[in-house]
């Protein structure tokens, strides 16, 4: 029997906001062992990052309090110590790093700088020598290669990848026993995703340090927990074993969840939405035809602005969509994936190629003749903090486009067909009275297919729609997708870095790398065997729930 | 009220009643009403001549004999905005606009056509017999027009509020007199016109500049903002105090090349600005969406960017009023200003220069221009915080 380094019993943390509390952690209790991985899962909000902030207590004085509860790290009450022992066992002890790579380190100091200045802090008679000796052990601790030249580089010469490398030699060069990971691989590729993984796995093999790792995707949690607690509205509703509570779910929330993860959909999916496409559908014209599609920003240097070189975002791309498909273009960033869909719909001017749909060339036209074209081909944006104009009412937002369109009659046709199509995306017809601000991500998302849909568009672009959801969320917009797709026969480009997803939803798949497509065929086929080496390694890097023994 | 009813509320109106519940946004406006009400009435509220007097039964109106084509235009502007804004007539603001700007282009026509006042005017005549002895007469509550050196009083000057020795003379001087003699009250009165248009006309106008230049350079960027960027760097380089020289030196003193030339060199600061934020603004998601939607430049620029940009702007144009009625100040100071026309700066200026320290020539002026400056401000604030909803707890809803 491992024995427990951190004992956290009904731990309450309350926010204070305004004059209303808020109950962040609610009463949660669970142990980590000494060497034991213990993660907690849950939805954006249900209080997980609250918790480990608890653990660390770094949430502010006077906003937060502690009622109740206990945090026994080897036998001492973390909420008891003052702010100098803390300090002592922050960093040296207890270590964390933090979800946003590009952030969490500083851009004005060189990587050795600060991993130096941390070792020097908690060990006072530690000698300049010495730490540096020890952070370029750590560096290489963490398998960054040329560990010693590496020290002095800036974080924005890094990689993201190798900045969340760094992050981690950080926070392992004080040899703390206890490590929280705040979501560290959710900004990254899947491919990085899976090295830091099993960097992490690695080091706790050869240190014996404990995790505490917070993270709302299940496949990684399959990867790396011994244990697992799920939380809902800052309670802890489920704890144990992470073979029990993937496999055996005992709680319904967990039963949820569990459903809504793509993987798991697929199994549940309604076979009349997936109609399979006839062979006549596929042997028509296509709706949409790329050929030879190039996207390069020019890269300027010098007095005199002179073009030295390109950046190939999307190039020499030919594909083919057939009317009524979903097509899913999947890579990792900076592919040009979401570059490539914006050129579809000429917000991005192709430096060369044609772009034909229903086989009239889109390509070098002007604004106002692309305008009869803007209503037959619609985008939904990944993020929907930004997606909907924050100074106007969503049924101004609805209903402009529809006017310029000529879609309606008047303006109260146009509010009905709104209204109409809010409810369709299972919202209310009163939503239209109201401001972007006052809707859960979910609900912008939905507001925004809404806009895209009051256009009767043939061909929507749907860029990550659903990357910056939660699962469950995810899962009941997916459904709506497809549903619409057989409703109205929509053509789909569903640009995403989730293979779940992916494999749920579309009918095609592209695979994109470096500007280029590598791979492309039915999603059967391209998931199922792939033939290049690239997309054979993008779809193992893939976290999948099944537990790998 | 329903949800229903809220949306047949305009977004002009929702943003005039939300900014007319910001604080001190009540006081401001009555300031700012107080000047308005003095600049449209001021010959009807301080004149040396009688506004009416009945004379051998017959009935002269000498004020109006007197009234100048600027005033005809004012008054005919005030009265058209108020029949516009009380008839219920459901019209359009741009049809607004046009109405506003017919009526103001016939009367400055008609006036100049029909209209002769006297070129020069001597005040003092109105205090001899042909205007004292009638069978009666309606004075102006200030009976002292700004131009008016009370010469016929013999040795005036500068006088303190209430002096004895104007109480003598059976005069009442409520803010004492300047040291030409005029009645200070009605300098204040008269001088709250150029107050006014000056920082409404000169911020318009480098507002309007500013935003269409800004908007373009930013919503463009490219070859657009490089040209863009020059030309705000040539302006901002011209010294708008000399050009001003320049151009008093060429053509005279007028109020309205003063507005024009403020307006025309302070622009560079508000293209600045918008540039920044139609920048940012431009690889937003909804910006993105409403090019994708096919709606037409002016809706992007002006309705889903423009809103979204433009509380920076506001606060920055509340002091380009301010800076605008400095600059006009300035001028005055340095002798370039409107000679026989009063101005609160040009007033100040006097309080300065002269040998004593003449408290009533700063106070009241200085006080003005500070009342003036702050309820801009207020006004601007309150119309940042009504323009972002996400500041009002129910937006949408109340």
């Amino acid at each position: 029997m491992p024995a427990p380094l951190l004992v956290v019993s009904n731990l309450c943390t309350y926010l204070q906001n305004g004059i209303e509390t808020v109950k962040a952690v609610d009463g949660v209790s669970f142990t980590i062992n000494k060497g034991e991985t213990f993660c907690l899962v849950g939805e954006s909000g249900s209080g997980k990052s609250i918790t480990a902030l608890s653990v660390i207590r770094l949430l502010p004085y006077g906003i937060a309090s502690h009622p109740n509860g206990q945090i026994l790290f080897n036998n001492q009450d973390l909420l008891q110590v003052d702010e100098a022992e803390l300090r002592t066992i922050r960093g040296s002890q207890i270590a964390m790093i933090f979800q946003e790579p590009m952030t969490s380190l500083n851009p004005v100091f060189t990587v050795g700088d600060q991993i130096m200045e941390a070792l020097q802090l908690h060990n006072p008679d530690m000698t300049a020598e010495e730490a540096q000796e020890r952070a370029i052990q750590a560096l290489e601790q963490v398998q960054i290669p040329n560990s010693r030249e590496r020290m002095n580089t800036f974080p924005h010469q890094l990689s993201g990848g190798q900045r969340q490398r760094v992050m981690i030699a950080m926070a392992l060069a004080c040899e703390p026993e206890l490590l929280i990971a705040d979501e560290p691989t959710t900004a990254l590729d899947v491919t990085v995703q899976a090295e830091i993984l099993r960097l992490m796995r690695h080091l706790q093999d050869t240190t014996g340090m404990s995790i505490l790792f917070i993270t709302h995707d299940f496949g990684v949690v399959a990867q790396m927990a011994h244990q697992v607690g799920v939380m809902q509205h800052g309670k802890l509703v489920e704890v144990g074993l992470v073979e029990q509570v993937l496999n055996r779910p005992r709680h319904v929330y967990t039963h949820q969840l569990l459903e809504a993860v793509p993987e798991n959909l697929a199994r549940h999916k309604n076979p009349a939405l997936t109609k399979s496409l006839s062979e006549a559908h596929l042997i028509a014209e296509p709706l949409l035809q790329l050929r030879h599609v190039n996207v390069w920003f020019p890269i300027k240097k010098g007095v005199f602005r002179q073009v030295v070189d390109h950046n190939k975002a999307v190039d020499d791309v030919s594909l083919d969509i057939a009317k009524g498909q979903i097509v899913a273009l999947v890579g990792e960033s900076g592919c040009g994936k979401t570059t490539l869909g914006r050129a579809v719909l000429q917000l991005e001017k192709p430096s060369s190629g044609s772009i034909k749909m229903q086989g009239s060339e889109l390509v070098g036209l002007s604004a106002s003749e692309m305008r009869p074209w803007r209503s037959k081909m619609q985008m939904v944006f990944q993020d929907p903090q930004s997606s909907l104009n924050p100074r106007l009412l969503i049924e101004t937002t609805l209903t402009e486009p529809m006017a310029v369109h000529g879609i309606g009659a008047n303006q109260e046709e146009r509010l009905e067909l709104a209204a109409k199509t809010l409810e369709r995306m299972q919202l209310k017809r009163e939503h239209l009275w109201r401001y972007p601000h006052e809707f859960s991500g979910g609900q912008r998302q939905r507001i925004g297919l809404a806009r895209a849909l009051v256009l009767n568009p043939t061909f929507i672009v749907c860029d990550e729609i659903t990357s910056a959801l939660d699962v469950s969320v995810q899962a009941e917009i997916l459904k709506l997708l497809l549903e619409l797709r057989a409703e109205r026969d929509l053509t789909l480009l569903f640009i995403t870095h989730n293979i779940g997803v992916v494999e749920y939803l579309s009918d095609q798949t592209v695979v994109m790398y470096k500007g280029r497509i590598v791979e492309l065929g039915p999603t059967a086929a391209v998931c199922g065997s792939p033939q290049q080496d690239y997309t054979k390694k993008l779809l193992a890097a893939v976290p999948r729930l099944t537990l790998n023994a | 009220m329903t949800k229903q009813l809220i949306s047949q509320e305009t977004l002009s109106r929702r943003l005039l009643r939300k900014t007319l519940a910001g604080p001190g946004v009540k006081f401001a406006l009555f300031w700012i009403g107080t000047l308005v009400f003095c600049a449209v009435f001021a010959p009807f509220l301080a004149n040396s001549m009688p506004l009416i007097m009945s004379k051998n039964g017959q009935i002269f109106f000498p004020v109006l004999t007197y009234l100048s084509i600027e005033d005809l235009v004012v008054l005919a502007a005030f009265f058209t905005i108020l029949v516009l804004w009380v008839l219920p007539l459901k019209l359009k603001f741009r049809v607004n606009l046009a109405l506003l700007a017919a009526v103001i282009a016939a009367v400055s026509v008609l006036a100049n056509i029909y209209l002769k006042p006297p070129q020069l005017v001597i005040y003092d005549d109105f205090r001899t017999s042909t205007y004292i002895e009638t069978d009666w007469r309606v004075m102006p509550p200030i009976p002292y027009a700004p131009q008016d050196y009370l010469r016929d009083y013999g040795d005036t000057g500068l006088e303190p509020p209430l002096a004895s020795k104007a109480t003598d003379h059976k005069r009442l001087h409520l803010m004492g007199t300047e040291e030409n003699g005029a009645d200070v009250l009605s300098r204040m009165i008269h001088a709250s016109r150029i107050a006014l248009s000056i920082g409404i006309v000169a911020t318009s106008i480098s507002m309007i500049l500013g935003i269409i230049i800004g908007g373009f350079m930013g919503y463009f960027s490219g070859v657009v903002d490089m040209i863009g960027m020059r030309l705000v760097e040539i302006f901002e380089a011209i010294p708008t105090l000399f050009l001003l020289l320049t151009f008093v030196a060429f053509f005279g003193r007028s109020l309205y090349m003063m507005m024009i030339i403020i307006g025309v060199t302070s622009w560079s600061g508000y293209a600045r600005y918008i540039r920044a934020e139609f920048l940012k603004l431009r690889r937003q998601d909804y910006v993105q969406a409403a090019v994708a939607a096919g709606l037409p430049l002016h809706s992007i620029l002006f309705r889903h960017m423009l809103p979204n940009g433009v509380a920076p702007l506001l606060v920055a144009a509340s002091f380009g009023v301010a800076s605008a009625i400095l600059a006009e100040a300035t001028l005055s100071f340095l002798g370039l200003g409107l000679v026989e026309e009063p101005s609160w700066g040009q007033m100040l200026d006097q309080s300065v220069t002269s040998a004593s320290f003449n408290w009533w020539m700063a106070v009241f002026p200085g006080g003005a221009i500070f009342l003036t400056v702050f309820a801009y401000t207020l006004i601007g604030e309150a119309f940042r915080d009504a323009i972002d909803p996400n500041l009002s707890r129910e937006a949408g809803v109340q």
